[in-house]
This record gives C-alpha cells, sequence and structure tokens, in this order.
C-alpha cells in the first residue's frame, strides 16, 4: 500500500512526458492524485489502529507514524484538490494564450515531481535522505515559480532557488553534526537513523548536537519560511501559479517543519529539557509573526500579504512546538492542519481573482461579491479564518496555542504573541477589505483601463475550482465546532511520539 | 596518513583563497576545478586507506564521482552557460581584492577559535582538517556575497558545498553512501537549473548582474 504513495506520482511524471492530450493529462492528474489520497487515507487507518507502518525492503527505510501521517494527509488532500483545482485554471490560462500545451505538460510533470519529493521527505526514516528529499522539493519547484518566465518570475526564482539550496546547505551541515554526535552510538548500518536517534537520544553527544539543531533549524527554517531567512517566501508565493502557491504554502512548509519537529525531539530528548529548543524556536517565531505582522500592515499585493501569513503562521507553530508542552504540541499540530487548509483555499481563491480582473494589486479591485459571490464569500470567510476569527478552525487552534504559552507560564511571550496576531487582524482588515466594498464607487470609474475589464461577463470561471474552494470552506467551519474521534487520537499519538510521553 | 591529509586540507583552504582572490569568471570556474580536484584527490587517499583497513569500497566510488562530476562535468556546464551570456564587463566585485583576502583571513582565525569550542567535548576527529573545511564552507559563504554575478553566485554555492562533503569527510568518514550518492545528484540538478536560469535571467533583463533583480520588495 505505501508503495502507491512512491510509484504513483513518479509514474504520472514519466507518462506526463509521453501523453500530449490535454483532456488525458488533466484526468490522469485527478486519477494520481485521487489515488495517493485514498492509500494515505487507508495508511492512516492502519496507523490509528496498528501503530507504526513500515516495510522490511530497503533496511527499514520506508516508515510511517502518526507524526508523518499527519502531514502526508496535509500533502495527499491538498495534493488532490490542488489538481481538481488546476484543470480549470490552466484551461483558462490557455484560452487567455499566456500559456502553451507544451507549459502544461511541464507543469504537471514538474507539479508531480514536487509531490514526489513531500512524499518521500515524510515516508522515511534516515535524516540524510529526507535532506535529500526537501532539497528535490526546491529543485522541482523552481520551474513552477518561475513559471509564466516575465522578469518578475524569473527574479521569484532565482531568489528562491539560490536562498532556499544554501539556506538547505546548513541544514545539511546541521545533519553531518548530528551524524557526528552519535558516531560510536549507533551502529553504521543505522547511522541518521531519526528513530534510532531518539531511542538513543540520551547517549549523544550534547555540545555537537546542539549545534547540529542550531544548524538544522536555520536550514530547514528557510524552507518553512521562518523570518529572518523567509525573503524568498512573498516572492515565491506571489509569483507562481495560484495553485502551485496554495500547494507552496499549504504542504511545503509543513514538510520543512516536518524536518524540524524530528529533530527538536531528538535534542529535547538528549536534554531533559526543553529550554534550549525552546529558546531557539521560540525566537524565530515570534521574529516571524513579527516580521509578518508588520509587512501586512503595508501591502498592496494580495497574494504577497497572504504569503506574509504564511510566514505568520509558520512562526505561532514553531512557539507552539517551542514550548514543548504536551497541550502545545498538539496545539501547533493542529493548527498546521487549519492553517494548510485555510491557507491553500485562499490562494486558490485569490487564482480565481487574479484570472477575473487581471492584477495582483489590491487598489485595482473592487466589488468582488457582484462579480465573483461564491469565490468572493469564500475568501472572505477565508480572510476572517486566517486572522483567527471565531467560528472557524485556525482560531480554535490558535486559542489552544496561546492557552498552552499561558498554562507553561510564559506570560510575556503570550501577552506579545496576542498583541501581534491583533495586530495582523488589524492588517489584514485594513488592507484586503477594501476589495470587498461595491463597485462604481472611488476610483474604478475613473479609471477607463478597468472599465474595459469591468465589461465582462459575470460569474466565475472555474467551476470545479469553486466547488473546491466550497469543500476547504465547509471542512474549516466545521473543523471550528467539531473535531473527529479518530482526527484527535492521531494528534494525541503524534505529540507522544514528539514529546516521548 | 594524517599527515597528507592535513596537507591537502590546508591546499584545499588556500584554493578558497585564490577563489576569492580571482577576477575573471573564466579563471574562477579553473579554481573550483582544481579545488574539486583536490577534494576528489582526499577522498582518493581515505578510499584507499579504508579499503586497505576494512575492505570498504564506498569511499572510492565517492571519489570517482566526484571525479567525473565536480573536476568535470560542472565546470564544462559552467563555461557552456557562460558563452552562452553575453557580456563583456568582467569586473565583478563590490570590495577590493585586498579587503575580501582580509576578511577571509579573519574568518579563518573565527573557525579557528570556533571550532575547537566545540571539539573539547567530542570523540570524533575535530582538528585541523575540520578547521580548515569550516573555513572552506564560512568562505563559500563570503564569496557568494562578495559576487555580483549570478555566476559568482553559482560558484559559491558549489564552494559551500565543497566545504559541507570535506567537513563530513574529516569529520565522520562521509555521510552513509546512499545519502552521498543523493546529495550528488540534487547537486547536479541544481546546477542544472541554476545554469538555465542564468540563462533566463539574461534573456529577460539583458545582464546576468543580480544586483538588477530589484523588482520585488516588501
Amino acid at each position: 500500500m505505501g508503495l502507491i504513495l512512491w510509484l504513483a506520482p513518479l509514474a504520472f511524471v514519466f507518462a506526463s512526458r509521453v501523453l500530449s492530450s490535454r483532456n488525458k493529462l488533466h484526468r490522469i492528474s485527478m486519477a494520481v492524485s485521487g489515488l495517493l489520497l485514498l492509500s494515505s487515507g487507508m495508511i492512516t487507518r492502519s496507523v490509528i489502529q496498528d501503530g507504526a507502518l513500515s516495510y522490511p525492503a530497503f533496511g527499514g527505510l520506508f516508515y510511517i507514524d502518526a507524526v508523518s501521517v499527519i502531514v502526508l494527509d496535509i500533502v495527499a488532500l491538498i495534493g488532490f484538490l490542488v489538481s481538481v483545482y488546476s484543470v480549470g485554471y490552466l484551461e483558462q490560462e490557455f484560452k487567455e494564450g499566456k500559456i502553451t500545451p507544451k507549459k502544461i505538460k511541464l507543469y504537471y510533470t514538474l507539479m508531480y515531481s514536487f509531490m514526489f519529493a513531500m512524499i518521500l521527505a515524510l515516508t522515511v526514516s534516515n535524516m540524510g535522505i529526507l535532506w535529500i528529499a526537501i532539497e528535490a522539493t526546491t529543485l522541482a519547484s523552481t520551474f513552477l515559480v518561475g513559471f509564466y518566465g516575465d522578469k518578475h518570475a524569473v527574479e521569484a526564482a532565482w531568489k528562491y532557488v539560490i536562498i532556499c539550496s544554501v539556506g538547505i546547505a546548513i541544514a545539511l551541515m546541521g545533519i553531518i553534526f548530528l551524524h557526528l554526535s552519535s558516531v560510536n552510538v549507533i551502529e553504521i548500518g543505522n547511522a541518521l537513523n531519526w528513530k534510532a536517534l531518539l531511542d538513543h537520544a540520551q547517549d549523544l553527544n550534547t555540545p555537537i548536537l546542539r549545534l547540529a539543531f542550531i544548524f538544522i533549524v536555520i536550514g530547514f527554517g528557510t524552507k518553512a519560511g521562518l523570518a529572518p531567512m523567509h525573503t524568498w517566501l512573498p516572492d515565491a508565493h506571489s509569483q507562481a501559479p495560484s495553485p502551485i502557491s496554495a500547494l507552496l504554502s499549504g504542504v511545503l512548509l509543513n514538510s520543512a517543519m516536518y524536518a524540524i519537529v524530528r529533530t527538536l525531539s531528538i535534542v529535547n530528548k538528549n536534554l531533559g529539557d526543553g529550554i534550549f529548543a525552546g529558546r531557539v524556536m521560540i525566537g524565530f517565531g515570534l521574529l516571524s509573526v513579527l516580521t509578518a505582522a508588520v509587512f501586512i500592515l503595508t501591502q498592496k499585493d494580495y497574494k504577497r500579504l497572504l504569503a506574509y501569513s504564511s510566514i505568520e503562521h509558520m512562526g505561532i507553530i514553531a512557539i507552539a512546538l517551542g514550548i514543548f508542552t504536551p497541550l502545545s504540541v498538539f496545539a501547533g499540530l493542529f493548527h498546521m492542519i487549519n492553517h494548510s487548509m485555510t491557507k491553500s483555499m485562499l490562494f486558490m481563491a485569490s487564482g480565481n481573482i487574479l484570472q477575473k480582473y487581471g492584477t495582483r494589486e489590491i487598489s485595482k479591485i473592487k466589488g468582488l461579491f457582484s462579480r465573483l459571490p461564491l469565490t468572493g464569500t469564500a475568501f472572505l470567510l477565508g480572510l476572517f479564518a486566517i486572522s483567527g476569527t471565531p467560528p472557524f478552525s485556525v482560531f480554535a487552534s490558535e486559542f489552544s496555542v496561546l492557552a498552552s504559552i499561558f498554562k507553561a507560564g510564559s506570560l510575556w511571550l503570550g501577552g506579545s504573541l496576542i498583541g501581534l496576531l491583533a495586530l495582523v487582524f488589524a492588517g489584514i482588515s485594513v488592507t484586503l477589505l477594501k476589495i470587498f466594498s461595491p463597485q462604481g464607487k472611488g476610483l474604478v470609474q475613473e479609471d477607463p483601463g478597468l472599465e474595459s475589464i469591468n465589461k465582462e461577463i459575470k460569474g466565475e470561471i472555474n467551476k470545479p475550482g469553486v466547488a473546491v474552494l466550497i469543500f476547504l470552506l465547509v471542512l474549516i467551519t466545521l473543523m471550528g465546532f467539531y473535531m473527529p474521534e479518530g482526527l484527535s487520537a492521531l494528534i494525541v499519538n503524534a505529540q507522544r511520539i514528539i514529546t516521548g510521553g | 596518513m594524517e599527515k597528507y591529509l592535513d596537507v591537502l586540507s590546508a591546499l584545499i583552504l588556500f584554493s578558497s583563497f585564490v577563489l576569492v582572490a580571482n577576477k575573471r569568471i573564466i579563471s574562477y570556474i579553473r579554481t573550483f576545478q582544481l579545488q574539486a580536484c583536490l577534494i576528489a584527490l582526499t577522498a582518493g587517499i581515505m578510499g584507499v586507506d579504508s579499503f586497505l583497513a576494512e575492505g570498504k569500497y564506498d569511499i572510492l566510488v565517492v571519489c570517482l564521482i566526484i571525479i567525473i562530476l565536480k573536476v568535470y562535468y560542472i565546470p564544462r556546464l559552467l563555461h557552456k552557460t557562460y558563452a552562452s551570456v553575453e557580456y563583456k564587463v568582467e569586473k565583478d566585485f563590490f570590495l577590493n581584492i585586498p579587503i575580501l583576502i582580509f576578511f577571509c583571513c579573519f574568518l579563518v582565525l573565527f573557525a579557528y577559535f570556533a571550532v575547537p569550542t566545540i571539539g573539547r567535548a567530542a570523540e570524533g576527529n575535530v582538528n585541523i582538517q575540520v578547521i580548515n573545511s569550516f573555513s572552506l564552507v564560512l568562505i563559500g559563504f563570503f564569496f557568494m556575497i562578495s559576487r555580483k554575478k549570478a555566476i559568482g553566485q553559482i560558484v559559491g554555492f558549489l564552494v559551500i558545498e565543497n566545504g559541507i562533503f570535506i567537513t563530513a569527510m574529516f569529520s565522520t568518514h562521509g555521510m552513509p553512501f546512499i545519502v552521498d550518492v543523493g546529495v550528488f545528484i540534487d547537486l547536479i540538478t541544481a546546477v542544472l537549473i541554476m545554469g538555465i536560469m542564468v540563462t533566463r535571467i539574461n534573456d529577460q533583463f539583458e545582464t546576468i548582474d543580480i544586483n538588477q533583480l530589484k523588482n520585488l520588495r516588501g
């Protein structure tokens, strides 16, 4: 069952080079991602029932436990929804003459290489292979970021590939130190296996392990979008095609965070407490939230704004993991799920808006409700959700993160986090809510260029895309009220693995 | 054997100084090639040693991959990329060379004092070789920020990677074999992609000066 996760996307990567018909590509892509979703669902069930899943092949390289299953499910679900959304998105771009059929082919090849790399990162037990897979995600998505090939896209892609490759090289240094700290403790065959590292955590060499942790947090933190290594993120997220932005933000950042989580539990077990690692994580996390809050206030481009909001949420997750109490780790993982769902919905909605209005500038968009009623609704509710308004799920998890901070006794941290979250909320309301104001007021009428766009027919362009948006909207609303038994059991399992208790 | 490795690690470090002092893109591709030769030699010596002592040939295979990849293929690729971008102005650094060299000396000094503090409690080999290779990583970072042209950045990235690889060799006798191979696959893909990106930047901006890439801000 597990091998389908590896083979299906790989097979499609090769098949997409041979297939020439657009329709076939679309259909097979949906089928493959549906298959991925199905098999990850079945793996989830077996993990909930019987614990970790592993195969003897490749020396036990394939390994899935509750922690990886959570992120894996996010990858599979968002991957499936994005592949449905992509059909309408790509067809519209093709109709407008922005892309050629050859580019659609390239899009699918790269998108599934990207998916494969992420799945690989989540299903291996070896930190070295994990690193290789995460570096491969950068390489696979570089041309997706630079997909449109114009000046801005090329610039974003160049920054993305350079900053992320160098950042991740630092993580490799960290992994070498991790290896060094385990010399003479772990036999050669199990070198860099994080399960063996976790089992023997007490015997590892502490000073080297600390150094390794700092390198790994900086390296993978670059990929996870933690400030001050976040500079590639707003560029890449805003220039990539919207479905890819949804994947980058909803999935890629989590995969990088997953690598940090694995190291974090080893380091904390070795040191016996969470103070050292907590300081590092909370420092980066708080700085990320602060940076995001400041930049959101002054944003003129709605996709960039969403990208900064991703930095903010990654910061919150880092803080929650840094506190390292059972409640905070639970809340952090739950927040990871909620952020992915909400943010990918917002990015896909922003794709619909971009295709309708043809601009990324907030000030040029007016009357979203009358032109795109369903997307507009989803976008508005999504914005409320992402800024932490009840009754949506992000509120529930942000609330538990804050509760866990106060329970751990860090009043200053909790207080300043609340202040920053309020600032983010204010920033989003001030900058983005304008686009919902009715048409015909303000600047819009005076601008002749916009007038011609306004004559276009009302209504949604990407029908299956809207269905995806509504599905996600229902999901994040429901999860604000009710958490299914299986999900909470899974997160509790994961939390036990991470905190070791 | 340790003596040979000490000398080689010092030579590798010296080659990075030469690299920082290079003015022309052509010459830093050549210096990179020289550095790759030295690294292949180091891996070769360690490989023969581990083959004779334990009968393992992992490191020899790694040495062979380095020769094919870093000594032959990547420099060729960089020369090709360089030939395809039209740009004539050769000056490519913010500060002048003596100051750059001075900074590099400072970085080596930093490594000299910083690395032993973590190594004091270590059981692995943290010694002059690791200090040299760690300095190489730092100089790689410094090289990247001191060059303005896109190809300079790629070379800087490759130097960082060399430094990390050689640190792994000196401190732990290399990573597990499968990880090493995976890292090489990633490296070659990264260089290919960066090469293509350089041509695209040249098409769009009509220069490969990355200081011109300033459209996306805030």
